[in-house]
């Protein structure tokens, strides 16, 4: 028995000689490689076909539209506010998520186009985008190629809101106040002069509320309630969604617009300086200004001197992009001395700070109509309107004023909440005299062109600038529109009064129909 | 069944989400010299939204237009690979295997609709074109890019389905042109279209043989078999013949010499 075991092992081991080993493993080989270059290794074809990619969560479901949030809103190529880089784009649908639900935008408009893509230049999608994919169209080198060339004198203008935000893009908390250190930074940057935004905006109270009055009191034949008419986003919005609604939108410019046509002519005459040699740059916290900026009727300074080619405001700057280029200078922004704004068009009031915030341009125009009505300065309620403060939707407030009764206002911000409001004017159950709209929610300070401090933007970021607003109201000097000095000097040695000719010329402006750019949605 | 897409011109927005869906799926590359809005079809754009400035009753409008491979029902790249690296699957898409494509570039000149791109930058370059996701589309999913559409552009479904859904579209809404591109053009493909405004103004080819280009092929040579065998018949019988004859002729020779 053991000596069979033994042959039958001895027969086994021989079979798996090296020599077999050897063989059977080239064999393998050579049948490995027949078959694969016969193109036998892959099992099947359309396995391998085109994609093994990867696609977001929400994709990757079977089903048909709609499901969940979907695709990305459509950018011009040539949208002058914002742009996109399909590189970054991760097809999250945060970007249609703000502009279809809180902006009302996309979606809110019939298929097919016209010849437009139809956007409000807002710029939430910025704020939305968790991959920066989209931003705002970088205009940074047309400043600084401005600034090196000696034969131009470059202006530039700060808007209310981006003093309490641009701080956070160098690591302070939401809502510093830096306006001195914005002063200073801009001077190190190279312009020649520094303006503050909020002096405009005093002069847009002065110029508004006296429209209000005299629509009230019947002396300009136009519809109530006024509409305001300072964020470009709002203007636009109202251009293509409620045109037939146009009469009611107060005819002044933005306080951009109106500090742009007074650096060309105003500060131009009074410094004798070329207006062709002026570089009128802004610094906003809104995307939508950069449109507004180029729209066809902002050339008052042109017309003032009867020179093609001027343009009122040359550069729109968001507050990111200042930030960029404070940083591409190596300036530490937190480590600056303060500085003032630059006389003439410096002087801004408390009530122009609060325009950066929801409700702010109506407390701020309620002060001064109070006075103009009422030559009377206005009841400390009138210096803390608190209806009209905060982050709800729509605010509404009542107000006695002598002599005119019960005057009654409403703010809202964001576009959806504006949607309401405009439904309920176009149905004639609009009791309001005064509406101020802001595109963004918040209000400019949380605007589309603002630090990305939270994406999205959160309500706490947001309460944190606003109170920086109030609380710089509080504490300024002069709280009310109508005792800016700079704005009085304006007044005694330029535009003679409120609406006067030259006013109307440099300051007010006209709006375009874009009704035909929307179709109904029918389907 | 076989899959489709239909197309609905008028419902495309531009904003081109379908174009970065396939570049995530497939793994494709960007190049900001050719983006995928505006330059068209190359190696790593498989599929493109180009904007349209055209007319629609003397009012000027934009239309936008996604353009990939139409997926034909009967192929001239796949009759014209003589290698078989492009093959019509079941499902509907045309898709291509590197590993048995030879190079040859047949594909590129046999297309009448200009899809198929080749890496003239790359050492051993691929033909590259839209393989309609054949891997979704077989797991009963639609393809990347008709997956993210946030206008309703796309619609994904069996071809015999659409093309009831497009004929219900164009016959009720007067403002459609009365064609469902794709239904006959080269004999039919899998993706379809329909617009409000001319097809040849959006840049397609209208001037196209609704005879499936295979065909015109296939008459000729269906007859090779046939050709072949014949020849070597008719030659072998010659040989035989002469073969023959030549045999004949040495052997009343022979007895001559004998």
């Amino acid at each position: 028995m053991d000596d069979h075991v033994k042959e039958d092992e001895q027969q086994l081991y021989k079979k798996v000689t090296r020599r077999s080993f050897l063989k059977m493993m080239g064999g393998l080989g050579l049948a490995g490689i027949t078959m694969s270059l016969a193109g036998c290794s892959n099992s099947s074809m359309v396995e391998q076909a085109g994609g093994d990619g990867w696609l977001p969560q929400q994709y990757q479901g079977r089903g048909t539209w709609p499901a969940q949030v979907r695709g990305r809103v459509p950018i011009d190529p040539d949208n002058p506010s914002i742009t996109r880089d399909d590189q970054k784009c991760i097809l999250c649908g945060q970007c249609m998520e703000v502009c279809n639900n809180i902006q009302t935008v996309a979606g809110h408009y019939g298929l097919p186009l016209a010849n437009d893509v139809i956007c409000v230049n807002c710029g939430q999608c910025t704020l939305w985008c968790p991959t920066s994919a989209i931003t705002e169209r970088d205009d940074t080198q047309k400043v600084l190629q401005a600034i090196q060339d000696p034969n131009k004198h470059v202006v530039v203008q700060t808007a209310p809101a981006t003093r309490v935000a641009l701080g956070e893009e160098f690591g302070l908390p939401p809502g510093t106040w830096v306006v001195g250190q914005q002063v200073a930074a801009l001077k190190r940057l190279g312009f020649d002069a520094v303006f503050d935004t909020n002096f405009t905006a005093d002069l847009t109270i002065m110029e508004e509320a006296t429209e209000l009055i005299k629509r009230i009191t019947g002396d300009i034949i136009k519809p109530l309630p006024q509409f305001t008419s300072c964020s470009p986003g709002w203007v636009k919005f109202c251009e293509y969604f409620y045109p037939d609604l146009l009469p009611h939108m107060s005819s002044c410019k933005s306080p951009q617009q109106m500090l742009g046509a007074l650096a060309k002519t105003y500060y131009a005459k009074a410094k004798n300086i070329k207006p062709e040699n002026i570089v009128s740059v802004s610094i906003m916290p809104c995307t939508a200004k950069k449109f507004e900026m180029q729209r066809p009727e902002m050339i008052s300074s042109a017309h003032y001197w009867n020179k093609k080619g001027l343009q009122d405001v040359d550069v729109v700057l968001t507050t990111r992009e200042l930030a960029r280029m404070i940083k591409q200078q190596h300036i530490d922004l937190s480590k600056l001395p303060e500085q003032k704004y630059d006389s003439m068009l410096g002087e801004g009031t408390g009530a122009a700070i609060i325009f950066g915030a929801t409700g702010g341009v109506m407390e701020a125009a309620v002060r001064t109509a109070y006075y103009f009505i009422t030559q009377q300065q206005p009841p400390a309620n009138l210096l803390n309107l608190t209806p009209v403060r905060g982050l709800d939707g729509v605010k509404e407030a009542a107000l006695d004023v002598p002599g005119v009764g019960t005057v009654k206002v409403a703010v809202c911000h964001g576009l959806s909440n504006a949607r309401q409001v405009l439904e309920a004017v176009r149905q004639g159950n609009a009791p309001w005299h005064f509406v101020e709209f802001m595109s963004c929610p918040g209000g400019c300070i949380s605007g589309g062109g603002q630090p990305r401090s939270a994406v999205p933007p959160s309500d706490e970021i947001r309460m944190a600038r606003i109170n920086s607003l109030y609380q710089a109201d509080v504490q300024a000097p002069r709280r009310e529109s109508h005792e800016n000095a700079e704005v009085l000097a304006l007044y005694q040695d330029f535009l003679q009064h409120p609406m006067s000719e030259l006013s109307e010329e440099l300051l007010h402006t006209e709006y375009t129909d874009r009704g035909k750019k929307v179709r109904e949605i029918t389907a | 069944m076989s899959k489709g897409v239909l197309v609905d011109i008028t419902r495309c927005i531009g904003c081109g989400s379908c174009t970065v869906a396939c570049k995530m799926w497939n793994n494709l590359q960007y190049n900001q010299t050719a983006p995928d809005k505006g330059s068209g079809l190359n190696a790593e754009n498989w599929t493109a939204v180009n904007r349209v400035q055209t007319e629609k009753n003397n009012e000027p409008v934009w239309r936008f237009v996604k353009y990939q491979c139409l997926h034909c029902e009967e192929p001239a790249c796949a009759s014209a690979c003589f290698s078989k690296a492009i093959k019509k699957t079941k499902d509907g898409p045309v898709v291509y295997d590197v590993n048995l494509c030879v190079g040859c570039r047949y594909c590129m000149l046999a297309c009448p609709f200009n899809v198929p791109k080749y890496e003239w930058n790359k050492t051993f370059p691929q033909v590259r074109k839209c393989q309609m996701c054949a891997g979704r589309v077989q797991t009963g999913e639609s393809p990347a890019c008709v997956s993210v559409c946030p206008a309703g552009a796309l619609t994904f479904g069996d071809r015999n389905s659409l093309l009831a859904i497009a004929r219900e579209k164009i016959n009720s809404d007067s403002s459609y042109i009365k064609q469902i591109y794709g239904e006959k053009e080269a004999g039919g493909t899998s993706w379809l279209y329909i617009s409000d405004v001319p097809f040849e103004t959006l840049g397609f080819r209208t001037n196209i043989t609704t005879t499936p280009l295979p065909h015109y092929t296939e008459s000729i040579l269906s007859l090779t078999p046939a050709v072949a065998l014949g020849w070597g018949a008719l030659l072998t019988g010659m040989y035989v013949y002469n073969h023959r004859r030549n045999e004949i002729a040495r052997e009343e020779k022979e007895p001559g010499d004998e």
